[in-house]
């Protein structure tokens, strides 16, 4: 008896609980927020009319270049669950790749980004195929010494500049309008990145992503392709990584190993995407815009590089010790998440 | 032949050091399944403290080694306590215990840069620039004397592992947390102290690397792709591994560097690491990291 009225007990939870997530994936999802937000970024420039916004637009394209690079670890570091502490070799490839032919034939980046991230994808794609064979730490510890490779091999190589890198021609653009077109190109691809986050997050390959951030061998056993998904998610992260670094490279004039391949980039991408929330679409987007701001009211009150590193360091440590989940994360398990931030 | 036996002799001199650096990272990890990413930056607390006293004091920095060791031991003890103490009693790898390290040695990079700016510095005792001549091969007493310190303090870990009712605590730890408590050995316990000791021979090692490398905060990026090199190589967690991995890539390192260019005597370590880990993908530590 009392057996029977427990079952009904459980059917009847177990309903009332699918009602709540039908309720819940019946509610529209966040889509005008993320596109009013486009619309007014794009007029956004129109400011510089009235007046030397310069530092604005300055501060959003910075904004937009770390939104495209977190929103572009997320894919591998949060559907896939592989922490690459290395990731601004693909930034650097990219600045590099575009800058070189900029450099040599007069082409401007703005016309071949997408080739940089072409060809930090390929980098990418062999490096994955090399690297993601191993598991949790031994991958962490092999981002960071690709990350060391590529820094001597950037600072050794005589023909592209070496450790003292090249200087970049400028647009023939007044100081007014000079930001603009960079602006226009990094919001391009960050909006590129959170949207191909987006999708991959609700297709059958970022299932297998998650499925393979959860548990590996059971992903393979359930006839998931793992090493080609695994390959492919880094290959797409480093594509907007790359696109990013070319337009940065142009933007400011000049490529140097120790500008792209500091650790303090990789960290902030790293921090950016945990302080958010990991494995959401707003998540890295929130952690963007809230660590650039943050990092601007360190640079303008205390002014130091390493005051920076510092305060990036124990943003982390408190991040992870108490939130691990981010922002975004954390708000969504408590079912606080505001509609505004709901992307997913 | 001179030339190799010389090459050879700088590079097992060097390897003793770097068995020094990679014992405590070793050791943690044995106990803890903790990566500490930042053990390099520690090592290089270790170095400061060394300066320091010897700039002020003129403290000689083998002499200082003590010194140096409690210092990092009490940062040690804070450190887990503050950060690691509820990731120590997981007992399991996870990804964010390794960005939790990550965070710690930004800390570190970011205050000593603060404090003491990124240049480079280096504690000059007499010996750091003299040698020893035996017929046609020159031993910088330099490297020398560190490499013997280097194994009079890797012999005593040894010792204290393997005769006292502690070290055998810690060596059961490793190997079986769950059975090790339920033997009566107090993991709790355990770890902290494991950690303590694993800083403490960080900064052991830094008193070292004061006189042999020069240093400065943000230099910790390098070392840690070194170090992990080198504990990869002989097996994460193993003491005796790490001694040998060291030994072993320091002396391809020293070859490399005198034939190749000692640009590429930096990369030996990157490559090796690659390669170590190409061969055996699951990694060379062992199978425990598989069951997370």
């Amino acid at each position: 008896m009392s057996i029977g009225m427990n079952v009904d007990d459980v059917v009847e939870a177990r309903r009332r609980h699918n009602a709540v997530l039908a309720a819940e994936g019946r509610r529209k999802h966040s889509v005008a927020v993320p596109l009013g937000l486009l619309a007014i970024l794009l007029v956004l420039p129109a400011i510089q009319m009235f007046g030397g916004y310069n530092y604005v637009l300055h501060l959003a394209l910075y904004t937009f270049m770390y939104v495209a690079m977190a929103s572009s670890w997320n894919i591998l570091g949060g559907y896939t669950g592989y922490i690459s502490l290395g990731h601004n070799v693909f930034f650097c490839i990219g600045g590099y790749f575009s800058g070189m032919i900029l450099a040599y034939f007069g082409v401007s980046t703005l016309i071949t980004a997408p080739l940089a991230g072409l060809a930090a994808a390929a980098v990418g794609f062999l490096v994955g195929l090399v690297t993601l064979r191993m598991r949790g730490p031994t991958f962490i510890i092999s981002s960071i010494a690709l990350l060391m490779v590529a820094r001597i091999l950037f600072d050794n190589w005589a023909f592209i500049g070496g450790a003292n890198g090249v200087t970049l021609p400028q647009l023939a653009l007044d100081a007014t309008w000079m930001k603009v077109p960079y602006y226009y190109a990094m919001l391009v691809i960050a909006a590129l990145a959170v949207w191909t986050s987006y999708k991959i997050k609700h297709s059958k390959f970022g299932l297998g992503l998650r499925a393979i951030s959860q548990d590996e061998v059971k992903a393979e056993s359930a006839g998931i392709d793992t090493r080609f998904y695994k390959v492919s998610a880094f290959a797409i992260s480093a594509f907007f990584v790359g696109m990013a670094g070319a337009v940065w490279g142009e933007y400011i004039t000049y490529l140097r190993p120790n500008i792209f391949l500091i650790i303090l980039i990789a960290a902030n991408m790293v921090l950016m995407c945990i302080l958010g929330g990991k494995g959401t679409v707003a998540g890295p987007v929130v952690g963007a815009v809230l660590l650039i701001a943050f990092n601007e009211v360190f640079v303008a009150t205390l002014g130091s590089s390493e005051i920076n590193i510092l305060g990036t360091g124990v943003i982390m440590v408190i991040v992870l010790l108490y939130f691990p989940n981010g922002i975004v994360g954390t708000l969504a398990q408590k079912r606080r998440l505001p509609r505004f931030l709901d992307w997913d | 032949m001179a030339d190799i036996l010389q090459i050879l002799i700088l590079g097992i001199a060097l390897g003793g050091v770097y068995a020094l650096m990679a014992s405590g990272l070793t050791l943690i990890f044995g106990v803890m399944r903790i990566v500490n990413l930042a053990h390099p930056i520690l090592i290089i607390c270790g170095s400061f403290v060394t300066y320091w006293l010897f700039r002020l004091y003129g403290l000689d920095p083998i002499v200082s080694m003590p010194i140096a060791a409690v210092v990092l031991f009490c940062i040690g003890i804070v450190l887990y306590k503050l950060v690691f103490e509820r990731e120590a009693a997981n007992a399991k790898y996870s990804e964010m215990t390794v960005l939790l390290t990550f965070a710690v040695a930004l800390v570190f990079d970011g205050l000593l840069g603060f404090l003491f700016s990124n240049t480079q510095r280096v504690t000059s005792p007499a010996y750091a620039t003299e040698a020893i001549f035996i017929g046609d091969v020159f031993i910088p007493k330099g490297q020398l004397f560190a490499g013997i310190a280097s194994l009079v303090v890797i012999a005593a870990l040894v010792l204290f592992l393997q005769t006292t009712r502690f070290g055998a605590a810690i060596r059961a730890t490793t190997q079986n947390r769950a059975a090790a408590q339920l033997m009566g050995v107090n993991v709790g316990l355990v770890s902290l102290v494991t950690f303590g000791i694993g800083v403490a021979l960080a900064g052991a090692a830094g008193a070292l690397v004061s006189f042999i490398f020069s240093f400065f905060p943000a230099k910790h990026w390098e070392w840690m792709a070194i170090l992990m090199a080198l504990v990869v190589l002989g097996g994460m967690g193993k003491l005796v591994g790490a001694v040998v991995g060291a030994l072993v890539l320091s002396v391809i390192a020293a070859f490399v560097g005198a034939y190749v260019g000692s640009t590429w005597s930096t990369m030996t370590f990157f490559l090796a690491l690659f390669v170590i880990l190409l061969v055996r993908p699951q990694g060379l530590f062992g199978d425990k990291l598989e069951e997370t």
